[in-house]
């Protein structure tokens, strides 16, 4: 049996180790074009400010691929053709498979904007992409941030540590709103700007304007501002990376994720797909593709399963997810809707929705409790931290408002002699 | 990020470059010079420290002092780490470095309160015990046989090595920006586990060694000059080479607890101990992103990311509760801990009346 793993993230590795962990004679080949090991995407603002280096983000040991028999393949696949259980790399060698995964991950969504093409334009989801914007950011310079998301903030954040300047250039009238209300929002606005961020909200970039050199000159907004800069970040969110699937057949979704069924099979026989490449039924009945660390590992060791013969039904468990906001960590569990479309409309959360803000006097630290009715439904913890798993059950408890406040201690999670944390009236 | 830990990859004194190893070469000639010739002990009595040893404390003070308002501003932002850091310079200013020479001024013979046998082996020799009075005696051996593992269960050895003790003091001060260079291959790991047990059990056997010639010497001089031999085999060895030439001198290119991690046998005792007893590092379930900077900034090489992305709880003799892994991960992922294990925190103690 030859397995064979398009994709060396976290989804096609988790693969590869489950698949390995159930059969220790099998061929497995793991294939990446973007390097010889697995590393954690997420810490790539750590080897961009030189807190780590890409060795230590790699949680395997390089010599543990040849004692796992993980045969590596490094260069880019250009083409499927399911019929023949064929992979064509980019210089013509083809890869005969039985069972395939599709861990193929995203890329960065480009801006749309007149000179966004071009020297001095970066993004930051590849390690291509983060080399690239170290040459180009050297301490000094200016640097526009375009994009409210987690990926923004992370990179305005490594900016201004090297000594480049930020402005943070955010489409909708508060930060990340698919997460935080505009309370939380402001709070985190208020710590970057603390941090010496420019974070200008509620505007829309109109282009990216180049000097007779084509070198980056400034970003204009559309309220006609114009913010003169050397580098633009575009963190506008990723797209899947699916693009050398176009003539394989395979089913997409119209934003070009990869189809799946419940057991994360594709429409074509022996492929699967797992990660941010792949479309999936959300706990909404929606189907998206889930781009997130957590999911795209879960997603990874449930299509291994899947590959080597077992019943299985991937399905994700109430939400969490967890981020870092410069020095504010945010946790969020179960139903915590967005607020704000994109297009700065108000979202509705429906008529059960309500919610409860506290913050902590002087200090960055909140909490928002969100009702379904009387119950408890979600989390959106600021600033603290928490032990989401706890937070979890409680929601899956549907505890009441007033029993979770009584217990809300139980879940933290701060270090040792942190000290109290109480919240203002 | 944190602020303090910019560009600690792009730096040749932090990355084994020439640099590295030219300081880890001053740094081991330092405690050479130190330990085997008399250079420093006219420089002592122009300071008006008196001897070697006294000067050797002396700069060891400064660089913790030193070190420690360093740490301060790298690490301070979390109150464990400032706390933590505050308690262990103090420990050394007032007991390892002012009261000694309070002792001395008064005629009396200089004791280091904050040391304990076995890391300080001579601490438990007749030779030592019998010329001390009482209550330090009594200080000494309570300490090393009763408190010490006690409250090794209980808070686990980061009472010690991270709170109390100069040698991790000294790692955790001026030693700071160096802890990310401890080795963390599977290797080393299967060298400390040998290495630092066996450092231990000749400590131990050195010291029944120095008490049975005590109880027999006279009668057996042969039996005397090997007790003998064996004591200034040890200090020479272990006390000098491994802890000082090698301990610091490393410091550039292995990381600062290269001694406490191979070699020290109080680490070892109350490693053994922490094992079995309450502290542990708990881990959040399912939270990880393999981000790498609790295993980079451990300096005792644990690879602590192994144990988050297992969602299993760390359970290490070699943790000194630094604490820096879980102040580090960026998405709180690890808890130092020593409630008893029904406690643990995020676990709720479920005696709840079923229903909300
Ligand atoms: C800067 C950044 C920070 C992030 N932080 C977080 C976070 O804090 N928390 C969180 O939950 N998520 C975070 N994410 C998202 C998370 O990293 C992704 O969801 C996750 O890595 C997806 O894993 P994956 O295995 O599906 O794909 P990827 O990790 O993207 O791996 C895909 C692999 O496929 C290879 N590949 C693709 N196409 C080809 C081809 N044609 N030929 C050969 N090889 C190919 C690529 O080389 C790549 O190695 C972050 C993402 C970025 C970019
Ligand atoms: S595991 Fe954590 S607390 Fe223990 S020594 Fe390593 S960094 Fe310090
Ligand atoms: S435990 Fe935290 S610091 Fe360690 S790898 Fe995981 S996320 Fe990173």
């Amino acid at each position: 049996m030859h397995y064979a793993i398009l994709g060396n993230g976290v989804a096609g590795m988790e693969a590869a180790l489950a698949l390995r962990r159930r059969d220790a004679k099998a061929r497995i080949s793991l294939i990446s074009d973007e390097h010889d090991f697995f590393y954690s995407r997420p810490a790539l603002m750590y080897v961009f400010c030189g807190q780590l280096d890409l060795r230590g983000t790699e949680p395997y040991e390089r010599s543990s691929y040849d004692r796992m028999r993980l045969e590596r393949v490094r260069a880019r696949v250009g083409a499927l053709d399911a019929g023949r259980r064929t992979l064509a790399f980019d210089d013509g060698r083809p890869l005969a498979y039985d069972r395939l995964l599709l861990a193929a991950g995203s890329r960065a969504r480009e801006g749309s904007w007149p000179g966004t093409k071009g020297p001095g334009v970066h993004a930051f989801v590849t390690l291509r992409d983060m080399e690239a914007l170290d040459r180009d950011a050297r301490p000094g310079r200016r640097a526009v941030v375009i994009g409210g998301g987690l990926i923004g903030v992370e990179v305005a954040e490594v900016l201004l540590r090297r000594g480049v300047s930020v402005t943070f250039v955010i489409r909708e009238s508060w930060y990340f709103p698919l997460a935080l209300d505009a309370q939380e929002s402001q709070v985190v606005a208020e710590h970057m700007r603390a941090h010496g961020c420019d974070v200008r909200l509620g505007v829309n970039v109109t282009e990216i304007a180049r000097d007779g050199d084509g070198r980056v000159r400034s970003v204009r907004l559309e309220d006609g501002g114009e913010v003169p800069c050397d580098v633009v970040v575009v963190a506008i969110g990723v797209v899947p990376n699916t693009g050398f699937l176009a003539a394989s057949g395979l089913r997409l979704s119209s934003g070009g994720a990869i189809e799946v069924d419940d057991a994360l099979r594709t429409s074509a026989p022996d492929v699967w797909a797992a990660g941010d490449c792949a479309n999936v039924t959300w706990a909404d009945g929606s189907r998206r593709p889930e781009q997130l660390w957590y999911t795209a590992r879960d997603q990874g060791r449930v299509a291994a399963r899947s590959m080597s013969g077992e019943d299985v039904t991937y399905r994700r468990g109430t939400w969490y997810n967890s981020a870092k906001f410069f020095d504010l960590e945010w946790t969020t569990v179960g139903h915590v809707p967005a607020l704000l479309n994109w297009d700065n409309t108000p979202l509705d959360p429906g008529p059960a929705y309500r919610s409860v803000f506290e913050r902590v006097p002087d200090r960055p630290v909140t909490w928002r409790i969100v009702l379904e009715g009387d119950r408890v439904a979600g989390f959106n913890m600021l600033g603290g931290r928490w032990n989401h798993e706890v937070l979890r059950a409680w929601v899956e408890e549907e505890r009441t408002l007033d029993w979770v406040r009584a217990h809300l201690d139980e879940a933290r999670f701060d270090e040792e002699l942190g000290g109290p944390v109480r919240a203002g009236r | 990020m944190q602020a303090g830990l910019l560009d600690t990859y792009r730096k040749p004194t932090l990355t084994r470059g020439a640099l590295a190893w030219a300081l880890s070469a001053v740094l081991s000639a330092f405690y050479l010079v130190l330990y085997f010739t008399e250079a420093l002990t006219p420089v002592a009595r122009a300071t008006g420290l008196g001897d070697k040893w006294t000067l050797y404390g002396f700069l060891y003070t400064v660089a913790m002092v030193a070190g420690g308002v360093y740490f301060l501003r790298r690490h301070g932002n979390s109150r464990y780490e400032r706390i933590r850091t505050i308690v262990v310079v103090a420990v050394q200013v007032v007991l390892a470095f002012a009261l000694p020479i309070v002792m001395k001024v008064f005629g009396a013979r200089e004791y280091y309160f904050s040391y304990f046998w076995p890391l300080k082996i001579e601490y438990l020799y007749p030779s030592v015990i019998l010329s001390h009075p009482f209550l330090i005696v009594a200080w000494s051996f309570v300490g090393s046989l009763v408190a010490f593992p006690v409250l090794a269960w209980f808070l686990g050895k980061r009472f010690y090595c991270s709170w109390v003790c100069g040698c991790g003091g000294l790692a955790n001060t001026a030693g700071e920006p160096f802890r990310h260079l401890s080795d963390k291959s599977e290797a080393a790991w299967k060298v400390e586990k040998v290495s630092v047990y066996l450092v231990l059990a000749i400590a131990v056997a050195a010291t029944v060694v120095v008490w049975a010639n005590w109880a027999v010497g006279s009668r057996h001089p042969a039996f005397a000059s090997f007790a003998f031999a064996v004591q200034k085999w040890y200090g020479f060895a272990i006390g000098a080479m491994f802890a000082g030439v090698l301990g610091v001198g490393l410091y550039p290119l292995m990381g600062t607890r290269v001694w406490c991690r191979f070699g020290c046998p109080m680490a070892a005792m109350l490693g053994i101990i922490q094992r079995f007893g309450r502290f542990r590092i708990t881990v959040k379930k399912d939270m990880c992103i393999a981000c790498g900077n609790c295993s980079t900034y451990c300096e005792m090489g644990i690879d602590v990311r192994s144990y988050a992305m297992a969602n299993q709880d760390v359970r290490r003799a070699a943790c000194v509760g630094c604490g820096m892994c879980a102040h580090l991960c960026p998405r709180g992922v690890l808890k130092l801990e020593n409630r008893p294990v029904r406690l643990k925190a995020g676990q709720p103690i479920r005696v709840y009346a079923a229903g909300p």
